[in-house]
C-alpha cells in the first residue's frame, strides 16, 4: 500500500539508520547517537500525541487506570503445580464486584476460562484484564465465559471493573482467603496472592488446560489460549472472522 | 480456525539490508510473547486486518540490540515501528494514528 510521502522520506532515513548500526564502534559516542534519535522518535510522537498542559483538576479516569504503569512490580518465580488437565474442575461460588454470587456450575454447558490473577490495580494484571476484555468478542464465538479470581474485596473489583471497563465477572476470593486458589493449587501463602494462572474448563466441567505463568509478571498467551478453544469446539458456525486469526 | 495468525511468523524482520523502500514496509512489533500490552497490540492489529512482522526479542538478540539502537537504549515492549516512527509503549490510539499517518489503515 502506498504511504504518504513524508511518511517514506521518514521510513527511508529510518532504514538507514539501522544499517548503520553496526558500522559504529561500541562506545559513548555511538550510545549518544542512538539517544538522540530516541529523543528525536519521542518529540515526533509528541506532536502527535495531543499532549497538552497537564489538568489541574486533579487526576482524571484516565490517570487513574494508568497508575499501574509506575505502581511497584510485581515479580516473582511460580511455586506451583496447577491441576491436571481430565481432572474435574473444583466448583466455585464467589461474589463478584456486584456482589451477586457467581458459581462455576453456572456456566455448565459452555466454555470456561477460569483466570486466576495476584490482586486488583497491579503493572501486569492490568494490562492483562484489559487484553481479555478487548477479546471479548473473540470469546463468544466460542460461548466462552470468562471468569478472573483474585483475593481482594468485592468493592475494588467493583471500582477497578469501572476504571478499566471490564465487564466479565471479577470474582473476591476474599473470605476465607485464598480458599479457592488453594483448591485450584495456585495459592502464594507467602505473598497472601494467587500465581499468575489460565484455566480452561470444558462444558462438561473438566479441566482442558491449566498453565502457571513461571514468573508473576509474565501473562499467558493469548494465542495459546486460542488453540486451546480451537481444540474444544469449532467458533459459531458463519460468524465473522477476525483478521489475522484464520 | 487456525489460531496462528498470518502475522505470527516473526523473525523475519526487514533489516540491514538494501531493500529499496519506495513502499511502506509492514509495521512491526518487537516484545515478548508473555507481555500483555504485546499481546494486545498484536491483537489490535490482527482484528483491523493490518499486517506486520512480530519479533520476539527474547529470542532474537540481533533484533533486541536492534531496537535498543532505536530507541536509546531502552528494551520497553512493545515496541511499535510503523514507516519510519519508533513507539515505544504505545498506546493502541498511537499505533493508529502511526498506521493511518503511513497511509497502512
Amino acid at each position: 500500500m502506498e504511504g504518504k510521502p513524508y511518511s517514506r522520506r521518514l521510513q527511508d532515513l529510518e532504514e538507514r539508520f539501522e544499517q548503520l548500526e553496526p558500522l559504529i564502534p561500541e562506545g559513548y559516542e555511538k550510545e549518544a547517537i542512538s539517544v538522540l534519535h530516541g529523543i528525536v522518535q519521542e518529540l515526533w510522537r509528541s506532536l502527535h500525541s495531543g499532549g497538552g498542559a497537564p489538568s489541574t483538576d486533579g487526576p482524571t479516569l484516565a490517570d487513574i487506570a494508568e497508575l499501574h504503569r509506575r505502581a511497584p512490580p510485581m515479580e516473582g518465580e511460580a511455586h506451583s503445580t496447577p491441576l491436571p488437565v481430565g481432572a474435574r474442575a473444583p466448583d466455585i461460588t464467589l461474589q463478584d464486584g456486584n456482589g451477586h454470587r457467581v458459581s462455576l456450575h453456572d456456566f455448565r454447558g459452555r466454555p470456561v476460562i477460569l483466570v486466576f490473577y495476584p490482586l486488583d490495580w497491579s503493572p501486569s494484571c492490568s494490562d492483562q484484564l484489559s487484553l481479555y476484555q478487548a477479546e471479548s468478542g473473540e470469546f463468544d464465538k466460542y460461548a466462552a465465559q470468562l471468569l478472573a479470581v483474585s483475593v481482594d474485596s468485592i468493592y475494588s473489583h467493583g471500582a477497578w471493573a469501572a476504571v478499566r471497563g471490564l465487564s466479565f465477572p471479577l470474582l473476591a476470593d476474599f473470605q476465607p482467603k485464598g480458599e479457592v486458589a488453594r483448591r485450584y493449587q495456585v495459592w502464594r501463602p507467602k505473598e497472601g496472592f494467587c500465581e499468575r494462572a489460565l484455566y480452561v474448563v470444558d462444558k462438561d466441567g473438566m479441566i482442558r488446560y491449566s498453565y502457571v505463568s513461571p514468573k508473576l509478571d509474565q501473562v499467558p498467551d493469548i494465542y495459546e489460549l486460542y488453540r486451546v478453544l480451537d481444540s474444544l469446539q469449532a467458533p459459531v458456525r458463519g460468524a465473522p472472522e477476525v483478521a489475522g486469526r484464520k | 480456525m487456525n489460531a496462528v495468525p498470518i502475522s505470527q511468523t516473526g523473525h523475519d524482520v526487514p533489516h540491514g539490508g538494501r531493500r529499496p523502500a519506495r513502499a511502506i514496509a509492514p509495521a512491526v512489533i518487537y516484545g515478548t510473547g508473555w507481555c500483555a500490552a504485546t499481546q494486545g497490540v498484536r491483537r489490535h492489529l490482527d482484528r483491523r486486518g493490518v499486517p506486520y512482522h512480530y519479533v520476539d526479542i527474547e529470542k532474537d538478540p540481533a533484533a533486541a540490540a536492534r531496537l535498543r539502537w532505536m530507541t536509546g537504549g531502552s528494551l520497553s515492549h512493545p515496541t511499535v515501528s510503523v514507516a519510519g516512527e519508533v513507539l515505544v509503549e504505545p498506546s493502541l490510539s498511537e499505533v493508529d494514528w502511526a498506521l493511518s499517518r503511513a497511509g497502512l489503515i
